[in-house]
This record gives structure tokens, sequence and C-alpha cells, in this order.
């Protein structure tokens, strides 16, 4: 009853003209102090407040106990039936799970506990970015959500066990075919849970909240982070063996170091080209000399013009003239930047640029921009591009590679022979197989 | 006017929280992945039976553990920004005030990124790094706030073209701030702060976390709501309500301190999402009338459906990718403020 007295009217209080409703700024407030009903009763700011409290308690309870039930499982758990939605996710389920037993010894596992533990074996990794993951054993459902993971995967061989990517995985074609999850930066995490990952990859492209967001729900989240091309190929071989493809990975990248080897006796002693790499051209956005782009200009018998820390840096087209580079790099997809050159090549200072002038473009394609084995691929066409001269003649090439002529420091081309690279390799893979895994049995 | 009466306000709030439950439902249902009326209801009964064991598990992952959390987080979200727009716009009697004209997004995204530019160099543990963004964004929103209001004074006295001014230029300086900072931040962390710069409700909330943003809404929602009675005389101006016998500063102090609360809480977890502080009291306001005793309970639930509906939105327009929420309640906003301001003057 202080209620009503205090801050509502009576029924049968003064009927007043219904004059501010509807009105949109209803500041009008003439009408409104006439009123005087409107406040009444000092104290009703302590019942008011009282009553808040009261109300805010009953609710935070109710909210907190209807979030806590939730769900428990973990989403990783094999044998949870069913978690995923979609029609699509029944047929995979029932493939999968019959065809479980067979897979369990499939791809060739470097660790111990790939075939042992069954079901229920579970593996702690340190991933590149130094978080510890539990993944279980062996992996069979993995999420790429960034397209040189997607890459890599098709190059382990793995393809099978990929059961979603995002809409930017387009190579190989066939990887356009997997479930999409949204892009790279903004996955549905909806659509990651309902395809019931074993490991969700991701690397430096994506978001640290999604990262988030997956370890939430118990969703393993394997990180790459590879910043040139020896990372590459060393995150390549763990990736490989964290998949349960460690023969894979070694022999893969000892192939892509085969033939970055085979690369550098051809250019190695040839003095580097200096090139400016467009990745964007108006603003003029160019590659820090700490990005793998940066390294694989170098692999590729080049030296980029821009020298800086930041990654992606934003370059003045006069520094650019200053510079002269003499090639421009481009990336292209399907030789869509053709007539973007000519156009480019009118504007007042590109035009000023002997590189321009002389139509030393380079045009690589987008591989160059994935840190993923085709990598290598990419850095064979620049160096073809850039050294023509060095692929005249037939696969003898010119003599091996007298020792490098010492410019300046981060120009040089680093060659590792073969044989220091098995040790390598094998080091690496030791380094994945020993210290950092624990087993652990449930 | 129409006097307040219980059982009015009741009713209205009861319609509005009818909407909403529908809002969030739909929002339950709708998503990137299909998930069928039927057993969603099925698994909410059971759910509010607490008979949590027979869920079936098709789709309890998704809904319970994604889509709820991410729901209820939009409620408080909307509700804490419609609130405290229209607490504002009653304070400073003036109808373009909201949270985010006052500069206080501007300058939560300001400590949000200095808490990413300083987060590697704090040897903290990843629970705390986490709790490191929102910690700071809170505070930048306070401190802006705080210097907002500073700057607004004028001979010790308020003034609202002061205040919005000050504001202002304050967005537009943070603003400028947030760009040269974005600039300066890797490649991992720029990516995620220009979607937060956005709005953005993807990302859970720690179960801590998430008392504090319950228990902050409804405390300073409260401490706002009991000044309901005083606002509505302010709207008369501050000397008539003065002389009605409003206690003026204290009014002031408890609106701007609990909305500037309000703020800081909604714009530390989900980041940027203008328009709602601003248009959902309006809509309010012309469905309601101007009583505030009525129009804070209908904004905080307008403002919960607005965001939740925004939300199911983003997450379904482009699916499977998600946009942000920031860009659909402008989208959707932008043209509605426009039609409402067309119908008021013809």
């Amino acid at each position: 009853m202080l209620l009503r007295g205090a801050f509502f009217a009576r029924r049968n209080a003064v009927d007043e003209p219904r004059l501010s409703r509807g009105a949109f700024f209803c500041f009008e407030a003439d009408t409104l102090v006439r009123g005087a009903d409107l406040r009444i009763g000092k104290k009703f700011w302590r019942i008011g407040l009282a009553g808040t409290v009261l109300a805010s308690a009953l609710l935070c309870a109710g909210l907190m106990r209807a979030q806590a039930p939730g769900v428990p499982n973990s989403p990783s758990a094999p044998n949870a039936p069913n978690v995923g939605g979609a029609q699509g996710q029944q047929q995979d389920n029932e493939k999968n799970s019959g065809t479980k037993p067979a897979q369990e010894t499939a791809p060739s596992s470097g660790s111990p506990s790939g075939s042992s533990g069954g079901a229920h074996a579970y593996r702690e990794v340190v991933d590149e970015t130094g978080r510890t993951v539990r993944l279980p054993q062996p992996v069979e459902r993995i999420v790429s959500l960034a397209p040189n993971l997607t890459e890599t995967v098709y190059a382990l061989g793995l393809q099978d066990h990929l059961v979603g990517d995002t809409e930017y995985c387009d190579y190989p074609p066939e990887a356009q075919k997997k479930a999409k999850v949204g892009g790279t930066i903004n996955p549905s995490i909806e659509e990651v849970a309902a395809l019931r990952p074993d490991v969700v990859l991701v690397t430096s492209i994506n978001r640290f909240e999604t990262e988030r967001a997956l370890d939430n729900l118990n969703i393993p989240v394997y990180a790459t982070d590879p910043h040139n091309v020896e990372e590459i190929l060393n995150s390549t071989i763990k990736l490989a063996d964290v998949l349960g493809a460690a023969q894979n990975g070694v022999t893969l990248a000892g192939e892509m170091q085969q033939r970055l080897s085979e690369l550098q006796q051809r250019i190695g002693e040839l003095e580097p080209r200096r090139v400016l790499f467009v990745v964007w051209a108006e603003p003029l956005i160019s590659v820090g000399k700490n990005t793998f782009i940066a390294d694989a200009l170098r692999k590729a018998g080049a030296v980029s013009i821009v020298e800086t820390t930041q990654d992606w840096p934003k370059v003045s087209l006069e520094e650019v003239v200053r510079l002269q580079p003499e090639f421009l790099v481009f990336t292209t997809q399907n030789d869509e930047k053709a007539p973007d050159l000519l156009a480019l090549s009118a504007l007042p200072g590109w035009r000023s640029l002997e590189a321009v002038r002389n139509h030393h473009f380079v045009l690589v394609s987008d591989a160059v921009n994935r840190p993923a084995p085709r990598i290598v691929s990419a850095i064979e066409d620049m160096a073809k591009q850039l050294h023509p001269e060095a692929f005249v003649d037939g696969p003898g090439g010119p003599p091996p590679a007298a020792p490098e002529k010492l410019e300046k420091p981060n120009t040089t081309p680093q060659t590792i022979p073969p044989a220091e690279f098995a040790s390598l390799v094998q080091n690496v893979a030791g380094v994945c197989a020993e210290p950092e895994v624990t087993i652990c049995n449930r | 006017m129409q006097p307040l009466t219980l059982r009015r306000l009741v009713l209205r709030c009861t319609a509005l929280a009818g909407v909403l439950f529908v809002v969030v439902v739909l929002a339950l249902k709708l998503g990137a992945v299909q998930v069928s009326l039927y057993g969603l209801a099925q698994d909410l009964i059971r759910f509010a039976l607490h008979q949590t064991k027979e869920i079936s598990s098709n789709y309890s992952l998704i809904v319970f553990d994604i889509r709820l959390p991410r729901i209820l987080l939009g409620v408080f979200v909307g509700a804490s920004l419609a609130v405290a727009g229209t607490s504002f716009q009653a304070l400073l009697r003036n109808p373009l005030a909201d949270p985010y004209v006052l500069g206080v997004s501007s300058g939560a995204a300001v400590g949000a990124i200095l808490a990413v530019m300083i987060a590697p160099h704090l040897a903290l543990s990843p629970d705390a790094a986490v709790l490191l963004t929102p910690v700071g964004a809170f505070f930048g929103a306070l401190v802006t706030i705080a210097g907002v209001y500073l700057l607004g004074q004028r001979d010790g006295e308020i003034d609202s073209t002061t205040l919005l001014l000050a504001g202002i230029i304050t967005a537009s300086f943070l603003n400028a701030l947030i760009m040269l900072l974005l600039n300066l931040i890797s490649g991992r962390d720029h990516g995620g702060m220009s979607f937060w710069l956005m709005g953005d409700l993807s990302t859970p909330l720690q179960d801590n976390l998430q008392w504090v943003m319950r228990a902050g809404f409804f405390l300073a929602a409260g401490a706002i709501y009991t000044t309901a009675s005083d606002l509505n005389l302010l709207l008369a101006g501050e000397k008539e309500a003065l002389h009605l016998g409003v206690d003026v500063p204290r009014v002031r102090i408890v609106v701007y301190v609990a909305a500037s609360i309000l703020t800081g809480l909604a714009v530390s977890v989900s980041g940027a999402i203008g328009y709602v502080g601003l248009l959902v009291p309006h809509v309010m306001r012309m469905i309601f009338g101007s009583d505030h005793r009525i129009l804070i309970p209908a904004a905080a639930f307008g403002g919960a459906i607005a965001v939740v509906l925004a939300d199911m939105l983003a997450r379904t327009v482009a699916a499977p990718s998600e946009l942000p929420v920031g860009a659909m309640t402008a989208l959707a906003g932008a043209p509605l403020f426009i039609y409402l301001l067309r119908r008021r003057m013809a």
C-alpha cells in the first residue's frame, strides 16, 4: 500500500490529457509538472533500492543456475553421440563410428601414443604460441581456420580427416567442397562445434577471441606461427606429427628443402635483385623484413627495398622513387592484375619508376602469401622471373654455389646443406616427440 | 499524461518480457547450424523443469553452451546501453545524449587497446590476461566519462550543451588516438581489435565476469530507477525541479555515476554497439510516454530485444561467417531514426 501511495497514482486520480504520449522528443515538461503524483514520498528511494538489490540477487541466482548446468560434456569426448546437429553431420557420424577402429592405426604416427590408447588416449603438445594443447588420439576430425593450414593438411595427405575449413580455403580446389565454418576472422563458433573436431588449427591471421571461445568449449586449438621459410618447414613437420602423420611431414619438408637447395645452387651466387613487394597498390602497402614473405624473397634471390620491423608497412611512394627498385612484385589470382598494372604505370609517381618504365614486373601466384608448402613453388616462380639467366641452360645449371658474397647481412640467402637439414629434421621431430609429449590414458 | 498505476507498470513490463522471451527463443533456434523447433521446445521444457540429464544431446552444446550465453550477454548489454541512454537523455535534457556521443565507447576502446599492448609485457597467468582487456576497457570508459564531466562544467555547474560538446570533441580525439594505436599493434591483435571496435558478442565471458556484469547492471539500473520520479521533474529544467523539491545535485551524481558504470560494463564486454542507447529510448518514449517510472524498465527490455535481434541477424545473414553486431545496429538504427524523425515532423 505504501508503494501504491508513494510511487503510483491511485486509480481514480485526476485523469490528465495524454499529451506527451507519442511525442518523439518528450521534453515538453510543463505537461509533466502538473502531475502532482509524480513525486510523492521521500522514502521511496530507499524502498526502491532495497527492492532492486533483492530482485538483482534473485535474478542473478536464477540466471547463474540457468547457466551452470548447461552441458558438462566436452565436445571432444569421442563417445558423445550425435553432438553435431546438421543432417550432413549425422552421416559423417555413422561413417566415422563405423571406420574408427580401422583407422586407429592408419596414418603412421611418430609417437607411440597414436596406436596404443584407443578412443580414450590423449596427448599433450605445446603449440607454436606456447600453449599446451590436449589432443585426443588419434586425431580424426580436423577443422582448419586458415587457407595455409588447409593446404598443409592436404599436402600431408590428411584431407580425409579435414571436416571443415573457411570460405577462403580455395586450394586445392577440392578444399572448397569441405564444410565451411565462415571466414578466418569471423568463423561461426557453433558451426565449428557442430563438426565435433578433435582439433581446430589456427594461425596468426585468426583472432585470439576465436581461440578463447573454442577453449571455453573444451575444443582443442592448435596454433602455428611461422615467421620465415625455415619455420614454415619446421611448422609443417611439427603439425604433421601432431596430426599423426609424422613421416609424411618429414618427407614433405625434405622435398621442400631439396627444391630450395637446388634453387640456391642456381641463384645463390647471383647478386640479389632489389625489389618492392606490393601487397596493396593504393595505398602502397609492402612487407616488413620480419615477415615470411620477405624471407621468401630472399630465398628467391631478391631483397625487399623496404626495411622495417613493421609487418605490413604503408610505404611512401616518394621513398620508393628514391630507392628505385629493380623489380616490382605483384601477387595475382588468375592473371587479374594485368590490366591493373597498365593503369598503375600511368599514374604520377609510379611512372617515374625505372621498373615500371622497363616493365620489370614479377607476377607470382598468391601462394606466396600463404605460409604453406606451396610457397616453395612461388619462390621458384619468382626466382625464374627475377633471374631468368640462371635458368637458360639445362637442369645441370651453373656450378654449385660459391661462398656467398656478404654484402648486406640480411640479403644473404641462407642455405642449409641437405646433410645438415636431415639432422635439423630429426631434431625437430625429436623435440616434438620426446620432451613435450605426455601420454595419459583415461 | 496518464497517472501511473502498479497495474499499468506490470502490464507493460509483462508484455515487453513476453516479446523478449519470444525473441530469445527465436535467437536460440536460428543460427548457422539448423536446430529443429520441436527438439528445442522439448529441451527448453526439460531445462525449465531442471531435468538437465534428459536433454537430448543433439543441440545441447550449440544451444546451451554457445547460443544461450551469447544471448544472455546480449540481453544485459542491450539493457545497460538503453537504460544509460534514457537516463543521459533525461539528465542532459537533450535528445542526442547517448553513451557513445559522450565519448565513452572511444575511451573504452583506447583502454582495451592499451591493455592489449601492455599485456605481453606483464607476466600474467592466462586467466588474468583474458581479464585484462575488459578491465582496461572499463577503466578507459570511466576515465573518459569523468574527464568529459569535468570538461562539461561551467562555473561549477553542469551545462548540458557544454557537456555534449565536450563529449563529442573527446570522442573524436580518442578516435584519432585509436587509429594511431591500431597501427602499432601486431597482426593478430589488430584483427581482433578492429572487430571489437564494431561490436562483438561472440566471445563468451568467464563465469565470474558474468556475475560482475549482472550484479553491476541491477545495482546501477536500480540506482537510476530510484531517481525515476526526479528525472520526470528534471525534464522541466533544473531550476524548476529544484523548486519542486528535487535534490538536483544528488540526482545528477547518482544518475551520472550509475549510467557511466552501465556503459562501461556494456562496452567492456561487447565493444562498441552504437545506436542502441540513442534509439531505443526514443522508440520506447513514443510507445509508452515519457514517464521514467515506466520508461526505464521499458527501455531495458527494448534494448535487450534490439541487441538480441541484431546479434541474431549478425549470426545468420552471412552464415556461416559472422558480422559485427555494431554494423547491424547501425544499419537498422539509422534508417529507423530518420523515419521517426520525419514522422514527427509530418
